[in-house]
């Protein structure tokens, strides 16, 4: 590649030092690393036009990377390359209260975001586990789920509208600011979910929503994560649908409670964090239906109710730090992101549990259990080859497990490299041969994030 | 076991890149870059350890990290950072690598009899040293600029005074000198019996990593049994409108920050300052060996404490005062400074 014309074109927001190129050598995916020829820090769309059809000319990779908080891959330069940062693209530049959206650049957090929709009395709802640092479009080219999945739904369905540097070159704007608008495919669904890998996001249109007033958590302990996920079963078989109904077995109890400290029951088997928000009375009643039901599912040790909003708080910020938390358990953690039909949750944590001991390996699961979509974490030390062997060969079979229980083998965190391998498998011949078609399509050179989904 | 290599293994391997760090650190908020993150250095750092970089390629990133641990709080997975600079600036600030003027700070504080010469000027009498509750620590620059902070600690604890004391190390700990920093600890720890009373956060800090929490306490911890007992500053008949501005150690080293609050809300009308976690910038010899981005980082705060409208913004360590009394001047921002052992004298005796 010929950086110096790279430079000549982009100035100093192109960087080849040994020690920027090592930063961006990894995201958040354990096992992963690879050195880029290049780093770009974008600082507008026309920048992103430069530097793709510098791309298309000298045929070198882009990898387009927000904070770097993913956990496929997908951000890694594994053939190379330039990685395109997008940080310094990080300003809010309208929120309308009327047409309850908001026109962000990629770079923007889900706190920034909500935090502003907050100051008009409305929302963000997707809430992924890492809001404090993922970005906008690094939420949207994964459909990034999170917590509050199974009542307000993921990313997908709050993108009105993208302005997109594809990889020709040509600057799109999808959607727009309405409800409605079927005037042509629905390229912007299309882009939620793309890994980078079909155009560079300069721009979203999102929808917001109302700004709920109450909301009331409570949290019940179970003899084992099989026994809350019947609870979560008759929960939303009982015509709820609550904002929050998340899970966390004893693995991960013990390692959130050593970084929150907010006294976690450490002793038993699973937590289930359950909670409603809205404006009216049914919060309340919602609330103490679930208690009750969780109080009448075999397997309950104890259910109690979140006495304020710290208490709450304290629950739903410890949920959020159990990805992280469970690092304190081994020298390599490795986080999976399968997804089950909710009536099938008890069977799968059942054999996940059977894994682990199959395996001989430690599994922390969590999720969001009103989603079916599972966590386990896998642990293993990083200096004992046999063990972290025996760690992939479980990970193999979480997949397997999934894809036979009807499931995915990603629910929110994508496919990129490490899951890449098992799409076919999920997907068919067929859709793969549709997915490489659809790239060639926005990609023809082949140049957006290759050796990921698509290519 | 670390052998040759610049990092406890053990340390680096904690780290999982999750990047929860990163709205924590006051340098990736100034230029959003990955290469002056936490997550980002330590990168560097395992490439160090690796071969793959040199040390001296990860000089300017190892100096541009204020050390203020801010990450430290946020870090679910319970990374060290503190202890991982403090390796590799020992690693890699050494020889050429290291300015004069740090040559001059850390020589000046190395042995006892230096630092007592940095007291000398001023001729306050401390009281003896009979056997009290706590042993006051004197500190080493704060001694020469700061004298009134000691002296106002010795009149409202029950302590002890060793004149004879030497720096605690923290100094050489946060700056290529670890060991050393260590050995001035233990020394420290030896000369004053007892609990030691400290009025600096980041001394706090050092000392409880070597001597252990329980050998520490800190001034607004030493006040909490009395609390009630401390009247009002008044100023024309009101309350006095105070700020905290947080030790960056004492808060994320030590888990310290609702003591001082306490005793402010007690004696004043207190005021949460919006950033009042974030580093002022003073961060030890940060503010004299890189003043730009000192300034920089400061930015903000000057804003925030102005809004404010306060009559003191307090402090709780002798760089922070030291920060926010040249930044202020500079800014012509009428807020005074003051060291919380010094507000706490401008209350009734106890």
């Amino acid at each position: 590649m010929n950086l110096e014309a790279l430079v000549e074109l982009l100035g100093d927001k192109v960087k080849t030092d040994a020690v920027t190129l090592t930063a961006y050598s990894t995201d958040a995916t354990p096992e992963y690393k690879a050195m880029p020829d290049a780093v770009v820090m974008a600082e507008s769309t026309a920048d992103v036009v430069k530097l793709i059809n510098f791309a298309n000319e000298h045929k070198v990779p882009v990898i387009t990377r927000g904070a770097g908080s993913n956990l496929a891959a997908a951000t890694i330069a594994i053939s190379g390359g330039i990685i395109l940062v997008m940080t310094k693209l990080d300003k809010i530049l309208e929120v309308s209260k009327s047409e309850m959206l908001a026109v962000v650049e990629p770079a923007v957090t889900n706190v920034n975001l909500d935090d502003e929709a907050a100051k008009y009395g409305l929302m963000y709802p997707p809430d992924p586990g890492s809001k404090t640092v993922s970005t906008i479009g690094g939420n949207i080219a994964t459909c990034a789920g999170g917590l509050r999945g199974l009542k307000y739904g993921v990313t997908r369905n709050y993108v009105l509208g993208l302005e997109v540097v594809l990889g020709t070159g040509e600057v799109i704007n999808t959607g727009s600011r309405m409800v409605k608008d079927v005037a042509g495919y629905d390229i912007t669904r299309l882009m939620v979910g793309s890994e980078g890998t079909l155009g560079v996001i300069t721009k979203a249109i999102v929808a917001l929503r109302p700004r709920p007033t109450i909301s009331k958590y409570g949290v019940a302990y179970f003899n084992t994560l099989a026994d809350a996920s019947v609870a979560v079963d008759n929960i939303v078989g009982a015509g709820i649908l609550p904002a929050t109904l998340e899970f966390l077995d004893q693995v991960c109890i013990i390692a959130v409670e050593k970084f929150a400290k907010i006294g976690l029951d450490t002793s038993a088997g699973a937590l289930l964090l359950f909670g409603e928000d809205g404006d009216s009375d049914d919060v309340e009643v919602k609330t103490q239906q679930m208690a009750d039901i969780c109080a009448a599912t075999s397997g309950v040790i104890s259910v109690t109710r979140a006495k304020n909003v710290v208490e709450a708080d304290q629950l739903l910020f410890a949920r959020r730090c159990a990805l992280p938390a469970l690092a304190r358990e081994a020298s390599l953690a490795v986080s999976e992101d399968v997804c089950v039909p909710r009536p099938r949750l008890a069977e799968t944590v059942a054999k996940i549990s059977e894994i682990s001991k199959n395996r001989d390996v430690k599994i922390g699961v969590f999720g969001h259990a009103g989603d079916g979509n599972l966590h386990p974490k896998v642990l293993a030390d990083i200096n004992d080859p046999a063990e972290v062997a025996r760690l992939h060969a479980a990970l193999d079979d979480i997949f397997t497990l999934a894809l036979d229980m009807g499931g995915t083998i990603t629910g929110e965190h994508g496919v990129g490299i490490a899951k890449l391998p098992y799409l076919e498998r999920k997907v068919g011949k067929a859709q793969m041969e549709l997915f490489r078609r659809i790239k060639t399509a926005f990609d023809p050179n082949g140049i957006l994030n290759p050796g990921k989904t698509g290519s | 076991m670390k052998q040759d290599l610049p990092f406890t293994p053990k340390l680096l391997d904690r780290c999982i890149s999750c990047g929860y760090c990163l709205p924590a650190c006051p340098t990736y908020a100034l230029t959003q870059e990955e290469e002056s993150s936490p997550r980002g250095r330590i990168n560097l750092m395992r490439a160090v350890q690796i071969g793959e970089l040199s040390l001296d390629q990860t000089l300017e990133q190892s100096s541009f990290c204020l050390g203020c641990r801010a990450c430290e709080s946020v870090c679910p997975a319970g990374v060290e950072y503190g202890t991982l600079l403090e390796e590799w600036r020992s690693a890699a600030w050494q020889g050429k690598n290291r300015s004069l003027i740090l040559h001059l700070l850390l020589f000046a504080v190395n042995k006892a009899w230096r630092v007592r010469f940095l007291g000398l000027f001023n001729l306050r009498n401390y009281k003896k040293s009979e056997p009290a509750q706590y042993s006051l620590m004197l500190g080493c620059f704060e001694r020469g600029l700061f004298p009134g902070v000691s002296a106002a600690a010795a009149t409202n604890a029950d302590v002890s005074v060793c004149s004879s004391q030497g720096c605690c190390g923290a100094l050489h700990a946060h700056n290529g000198e670890l060991d050393r920093g260590k050995e001035m600890a233990a020394e420290l720890g030896e000369k004053l019996p007892g609990k030691i009373l400290t009025t600096s956060g980041g001394c706090a800090a050092h000392l409880a990593s070597v001597l252990g929490k329980d050998r520490v306490i800190e001034y607004s911890q030493s006040l909490a049994a009395r609390i009630e007992q401390l009247q009002p500053v008044l100023i024309n008949g009101k309350r006095a409108r105070v700020a905290l501005q947080d030790s960056c150690h004492l808060r994320h080293g030590l888990q310290i920050f609702n003591e001082p609050r306490a005793v402010l809300a007690q004696l004043a009308d207190y005021v949460e300052l919006p950033g009042a976690s974030d580093c002022c910038g003073a961060a030890g010899t940060y503010a004299i060996l890189r003043s730009k981005d000192s300034n920089q980082v400061f930015d903000k705060k000057a804003k925030e404490i102005a809004k404010l409208d306060l009559d003191y913004i307090v402090s709780v360590n002798p760089g922070c005062t030291r920060q926010l009394k040249t930044q202020l001047r500079k800014r012509r921002i009428k807020t005074k400074v003051i060291h919380i052992a010094e507000f706490v004298a401008l209350s009734n005796k106890l």
